[in-house]
């Protein structure tokens, strides 16, 4: 059921992001990525790759994929390899997040691993469009996501568990630390 | 690894690999269906924003209302007489056109768009707006306001579509500068944003001489745009080795645009 839970939480994130104003030098606050970073500390990791297909459809269908003269930029699928990627060097860490320390892996994490979604998305289209370029406003720009996202990664881990307590998608730490005993 | 994550990740890539699979048409009809799902929530959050953006601003008294009704009314009134007025002498001048042989230019079928949402991604330049393949939209229109071109659609589902943004690099318009006989090309950089739009205009000759202020306007080559639409104004101009460059100030401010008007054709 958590599952279902969370895929509509991406969809209602990825919905919600499209009305958070830019930040400075066009930076964008990316709320899908703290959804499903959570997501993959709270499931297992079938369940994480299965997060991150839909996670990666959604982005890539509405935003990510373009068809330029006929051709396509980056192919459907790129954003859902990208989320598995950063989604299994999340869920190393679920130990800790059954340990009752999740928000501050999640916080600590979303910053670095959004850095590196944003820089995987320039690279392919530089790479795609040719001129191999890095003014200093792209740096910024990622740096900026990064750090958004580790401001807002605390909000929204902590509504995800409070949310996924009360409707009992998942145990109270207790009764996870009772049961690994 | 235990069997089951081997067999999840097995799975996970074969589907993977189906979509890399994907041609860019079936790509398209994909992302149309998921955009006509979403499109409904898209269309609330919308509502929803505008609400929450009015009761900020806060209602307007209802005298304030009612005065600015009867105002828009007196407005409406003029613009109709200007419009009968307009059409008179289009007909005039189709006449005119045919009885010279040339091709009747007449107006554009311009069907009206609200935005839903705004490029949400960091490399893109898009907006959503709340009409697609049933209202007669199509890839590949062109999108403008009254100040002058937006963009053109891409992705088009039956209640909602993409629009790609003048300010993104992917979107290139053929251009002629007002005064002269330069031709180019506009197109975002790659740092552009819809926010902060950083426009260029290329191919040009280098003895092209542009003043800032000089106007931009589409030339038609290519078959997108209609031609004489206005795109921006020259900001600068800059002499390359191979080439001269302008920047462009976008005509349109594309950071609060609300409402735009899709392109469908011509009117008979």
């Amino acid at each position: 059921m958590i599952y279902i839970y969370l895929i509509f939480a991406e969809l209602l994130a990825l919905t919600a992001q499209e009305y958070i104003p830019p930040l400075p030098h066009g930076a964008r606050v990316l709320l899908l990525p703290l959804v499903f970073f959570y997501g993959a500390l709270a499931v297992s990791p079938p369940a994480m790759l299965l997060l991150a297909f839909t996670g990666g459809f959604m982005w890539d269908a509405l935003v990510a994929t373009q068809v330029v003269d006929g051709s396509l930029e980056i192919s459907l699928g790129w954003s859902i390899v990208l989320y598995a990627a950063l989604g299994a060097v999340m869920s190393g860490f679920r130990p800790l997040f059954k340990r009752g320390h999740g928000w501050e892996i999640h916080c600590l994490l979303a910053g670095p691993l959004v850095c590196i979604f944003s820089l995987s998305e320039y690279l392919m289209i530089t790479f795609r469009r040719g001129d191999f370029i890095f003014p200093k406003v792209i740096w910024w720009r990622i740096g900026s996501e990064g750090l958004a996202a580790m401001i807002a990664a605390p909000f929204v881990f902590l509504f995800l568990h409070w949310l996924a307590l009360s409707f009992g998608f998942i145990r109270p730490r207790e009764e996870r630390m009772a049961a690994q005993h | 690894m235990r069997q089951i994550n081997a067999i999840a990740v097995a799975i996970f890539l074969v589907v993977v690999l189906i979509l890399f699979a994907f041609t860019p048409r079936n790509t398209q009809i994909m992302q149309a269906r998921f955009l006509g799902v979403i499109a409904p929530l898209l269309k609330n959050g919308s509502s929803l924003q505008t609400q929450i953006i009015g009761f900020r601003e806060g209602l307007k008294k209802l005298n304030e209302l009612d005065a600015e009704n009867k105002q828009l009314r007196v407005e409406l009134d003029e613009l109709k007489a200007t419009d009968q007025t307009l059409q008179g002498l289009a007909a005039e001048n189709n006449q005119l056109r045919r009885a010279l042989q040339y091709r009747e230019r007449s107006a554009f079928k311009l069907v009206p768009a609200r935005i839903i949402a705004r490029d949400a991604g960091s490399w893109w330049s898009t907006i959503k707006v709340d009409k697609g393949s049933n209202d007669g939209l199509q890839p590949d229109q062109p999108v403008l306001t009254e100040d002058g071109l937006v963009g053109k659609t891409t992705i088009v589902a039956s209640n909602a579509s993409t629009v790609l943004l003048i300010s993104d690099e992917n979107c290139g318009v053929a251009a002629t500068v007002e005064g002269t006989r330069e031709r180019g090309m506009v197109h975002g950089t790659r740092t552009s944003t819809a926010t902060e739009p950083d426009l260029t205009l290329n191919f040009l000759s280098k003895l092209a001489d542009l003043k800032p202020g000089q106007k931009v306007y589409s030339s038609g080559v290519g078959g997108v745009f209609p031609s004489g639409v206005l795109v921006g104004e020259v900001k600068d101009f800059v002499v390359e080795p191979l080439e001269g460059t302008a920047s462009v100030i976008p005509a349109v401010d594309l950071s609060n645009i609300e409402d735009v008007f899709v392109v469908t054709g011509r009117s008979k």
